[in-house]
């Protein structure tokens, strides 16, 4: 009888107890915030929107179309056409980022040794229409123009870095030009499973 | 007359679109009235094959998926499966690169067991400690967001260490963390752990026994809730866990109560892992030298991590080439879901779905 | 400080003096009057869901809702209107008639048992004599409308809602009708006014719940459960049967189960304040608002319950209430017999 009254009166302590304890709660201030009102500072690292970085000094894209970054990238949401002028040299042509695919992995970033891909933290970039989710050359450069970054410095750039591409066909240098990529077929082109 | 009294078992389909099967789990029900007679678990829902995808991907882009295989713990699938790759390799972490992960991997324990303090809860119909584990894994997420740049899918851990140094600002954040922790675990167990309530519906409910936990390779805070010590951290250690002092909680009973405390008293364990990593944590490489195009020697290996549901298991057979010629994971899910019609036939729906929760199931790394 | 019976009083006697007979002037008054109580209980109940979530929403360090007014305020009138505008399905294999019939029946009997609640001195609109036994009985109503809706939805969910509803309702009954016994038996009457009138001791502060408190602990558990509040909200249990019996109403359907919800809880609150805490008394203040206070106080009990409490199972309760509160509740009266006995009360 007695374990049954106090276990019966525990019980009640431990019932007010909890309710104490949501009670004590009740007057604190929330920790949400507002979102379309209010924002968040989000960190620096954040991996959010990819944009392709400028470089300020002379207006032109850091990318050097080494296609380091369309290996790199697991689905396959990068893809970049290179054109060849008359003394072989490559140029970007367009650079597309299909934002459907992309799983913000952030792996193209530390593939690229010139800067000229980044994750911003931009993270607010829903469209009506689906279409306008593949950004293209233009958007992701007009994008990237208020992104701050390093400038790598060219000359010292390590021939292989730890951070650097894992699955690189070659390693580009400071002073060569990136060399030319291997055929496609030989890459680890990805492809989404059906 | 009798004839007409008769009555009927009734099948329910639970799922796949219901509140408390945390995610696309489908379970056939037969019913008498509100009890279960039967109890049939239909998986393959949230299959993304994941496990071929990864034959086609080298084996950094391999992380990325991992890291949806169970995306409570990102950081420990990223770590199962960057373990197999450096026994293939033959790779050495760097020391700094090794607490890093132990960091990570203890903080994303703390994170995931918060998510099951927080659901379990729920589906015995208190709503607010969810909100509660949720305020504190939000602090949680905000370090790994500061570190690597995403709150739930990091792609963290690499083949040969991890991707990014700690920013500064992360130990002093991460010891203000752990400073309030255990008053917020005090909160919970206010709410919950002597709640009269509480105790009814889960005390002596569900009851594994240890024949039942070796029977089905029930692994992780599920069996250790039914007495078996066996936790891989201790019984076969990876990574530098036989450096760090820590204890593991058992359970008695094997019921759901007892899993419940034994996952709150593990997040206070795993604190404690991660206080005294910070304390220890030494400078120098994050990560090892690992060529670029990395080709692991060919063989197979199997490696194992304690995952906060239990044994996350990575097999990996290379041909020596850039892609994993197969993968394979095991998550703990799989075993505890096996388990569960055994467990609740002869009880209520409403301790199905207590039990169910408090086998800390979840669907992705089932489905795969 | 303002006393509203006098203003009723003055209409009453206006329309005795326009002429017209003492039967007709009573019928317009009172059904003025219900009328008035009609639409201030929908005021507060679209109060009450706004209540319930903000206490919700602190309670777990949120905001709540916060864009439609001052710390939306309006969002229930809104939510309504939305859901006035929904469409209305009814599920193809559903009982129509039934299905129809079921909220309608909800939304009439919570309304229908604030006929005999005296919202201050004077301020009741019909004050019977069985007025308790009235409230009872309208109250069990509603959990015919639910099996209603249970079965009509020929949903499997919905079913296992409903009955545990109807099991539920018959089994917290009993304690509920035992515990406000005892205040019965003390006051001999079973007029709500009378019972208020008999608390009005101690400058209004002769509350039954000091000599019984027995009886009120019994009356608020019963009475969470008559309410369907956690940790006796089985009958839409959301984790377990999804929603319950309200599983398939959608629209304005669904808002009068839903408004029936918090009518209903404020009507426990309502029958606590004035079988237990001395309903309208009170210094200084008007009576109506001391109802108003007290009966909040109550309803703001419940939302503490449901938002720390988890729920018991459905043989747990049935346990509960067969062999803890029935018992408890013989207890009581037993109890309130000798002491009305021996000290005279």
């Amino acid at each position: 009888m007695v374990e049954v009254v106090k276990q019966f009166a525990s019980g009640i302590y431990n019932l007010l107890l909890g309710m104490f304890t949501s009670g004590k709660h009740l007057t604190r201030h929330a920790i949400t915030v507002q979102y379309p009102k209010e924002r968040w500072e989000v960190p620096e690292r954040s991996r959010g929107m990819v944009v392709l970085l400028t470089d300020h000094e002379t207006g032109r894209l850091n990318c050097t179309a080494c296609l380091l970054c369309m290996r790199g990238c697991p689905s396959g949401a990068i893809d970049i056409e290179v054109e060849k002028d008359e003394k072989g040299k490559r140029h970007l042509k367009n650079f597309t980022v299909d934002f459907h695919l992309c799983c913000f992995c952030g792996l193209c970033e530390e593939a690229c040794n010139f800067a000229a891909i980044k994750l911003s933290r931009k993270y607010e970039f829903p469209e009506y229409d689906k279409k306008d989710l593949i950004y293209d050359i233009q958007k992701l450069q007009a994008a990237g123009l208020d992104v701050p970054y390093e400038k790598p410095v060219r000359n010292k750039v390590e021939p292989k870095t730890p951070s650097a591409a894992p699955a690189a066909a070659g390693t580009p240098t400071a002073d060569t030009p990136p060399p030319p990529p291997p055929p496609a077929a030989e890459g680890p082109t990805p492809t989404e499973a059906g | 007359m009798a004839e007409e009294l008769r009555t009927e078992d009734m099948t329910v389909n639970m799922g796949p679109q219901h509140p408390s099967t945390h995610g696309v789990c489908r379970l056939v029900l037969t019913v008498d009235g509100e009890i279960i007679r039967d109890c049939v678990p239909v998986i393959g829902f949230l299959h993304r094959a994941i496990e071929k995808m990864c034959e086609n991907r080298t084996y950094a882009q391999c992380i990325p998926l991992m890291d949806r295989f169970e995306y409570c713990t990102s950081m420990s699938c990223n770590w199962a499966f960057c373990l197999a790759a450096e026994k293939l390799g033959d790779i050495k972490v760097p020391e700094r690169g090794e607490y890093l992960r132990v960091i990570m991997g203890e903080l994303n324990r703390i994170a995931s067991h918060l998510i099951f303090v927080g659901v379990t809860p729920m589906d015995c119909g208190a709503l607010t400690p969810f909100l509660y584990t949720f305020r504190e894994r939000e602090r949680i997420m905000d370090l790994f967001e500061m570190t690597c740049g995403q709150r739930l899918t990091y792609n963290y851990i690499r083949v040969g260490g991890v991707a990014k140094d700690i920013p500064p600002e992360f130990i002093p954040k991460c010891r203000e963390f752990l400073g309030i922790f255990e008053e917020k675990i005090r909160d919970y167990e206010k709410l919950l752990v002597d709640n009269p309530i509480w105790i009814a519906r889960n005390k002596g409910i569900g009851i594994i026994t240890p024949q039942l936990v070796y029977d089905y390779a029930i692994s992780g805070p599920s069996a250790r809730a039914s007495g078996v010590n066996f936790d891989i951290r201790k019984n076969d250690p990876y990574s530098i866990y036989d450096l760090f002092d820590f204890d593991i909680p058992l359970g008695t009973n094997g019921d759901s109560y007892d899993r419940f405390n034994v996952r709150v008293n593990e997040m206070r364990q795993s604190a404690r892992i991660v206080a005294q990593a910070l304390d220890q944590l030494p400078d120098g490489e994050i990560r090892a030298k690992v060529p670029l195009k990395f080709k692991p020697n060919p063989g197979e290996v199997y490696s194992r991590i304690e995952n906060s549901r239990g044994e996350m298991g990575v097999y990996l057979v290379s041909d020596g080439g850039p892609k994993p010629f197969r993968m394979r994971a095991r998550g703990g899910s799989y075993n505890h879901l096996q388990a569960v019609p055994h467990i609740v036939k002869g009880l209520k729906i409403a301790d199905l779905v207590a039990i169910f929760a408090s086998m800390d199931i979840i669907m992705p790394e089932i489905d795969r | 400080m303002m006393e509203l019976a006098p203003i009723f009083t003055w209409i009453h006697d206006l329309l005795l003096s326009l002429g017209l007979g003492p039967t007709w002037t009573d019928l317009i008054s009172q059904i003025g009057l219900a009328v008035l109580v009609f639409s201030l209980l929908c005021i507060v109940a679209l109060f009450l869901v706004w209540w319930e979530r903000k206490i919700s929403a602190h309670i777990q360090q949120r905001y709540g809702p916060m864009m439609t007014g001052w710390h939306g305020v309006f969002q229930t009138i809104m939510d309504a209107l939305k859901l006035i505008q929904k469409e209305d399905i009814v599920p193809a294999v559903a009982d129509r008639q039934v299905f129809f019939w079921a909220p309608v029946i909800v939304f009439t009997c919570a309304f229908a048992a604030y006929i005999v609640i005296p919202f201050g001195k004077g301020l009741i609109v019909s004050d019977l004599n069985i007025g308790i036994l009235y409230i009872i009985a309208i109250t069990t109503f509603t959990i015919i409308g639910l099996l209603m809706a249970g079965w009509g939805s020929n949903n499997k969910y919905a079913l296992l809602g409903g009955m545990r509803s109807a099991a539920q309702a018959v089994s917290y009954e009993v304690p509920l009708v035992l515990s406000i016994m005892g205040v019965v038996m003390v006051t001999g009457s079973m007029s709500m006014n009378d019972i208020v009138a008999a608390q009005s001791g101690w400058a209004g502060f002769r509350w039954n719940v000091i000599f019984q408190p027995l009886g009120f602990v019994i009356y608020v558990i019963a009475a969470t459960a008559e309410a369907n509040r956690t940790p006796f909200d089985l009958p839409e249990a959301e984790q377990e049967l999804v929603a319950g019996f309200n599983i398939e109403y959608s629209g304005m359907k669904f808002a009068m189960f839903f408004l029936a919800e918090f009518v209903n809880m404020f009507t426990v609150s309502a029958i606590a304040t004035t079988v237990f805490l001395g309903g309208w008394n009170g210094p200084f203040l008007p009576s109506w608002i001391w109802f108003l206070g007290k009966t909040l106080a109550m309803v703001f009990l419940f939302m503490l319950f449901r938002w720390t409490f988890p729920r018991l199972r459905v043989d747990q309760l049935m346990e509960f209430a067969w062999k803890v509160l029935l018992p408890l509740a013989f207890v009581n009266i037993i109890y309130v017999g000798v002491m009305s006995l021996w000290l005279k009360w």
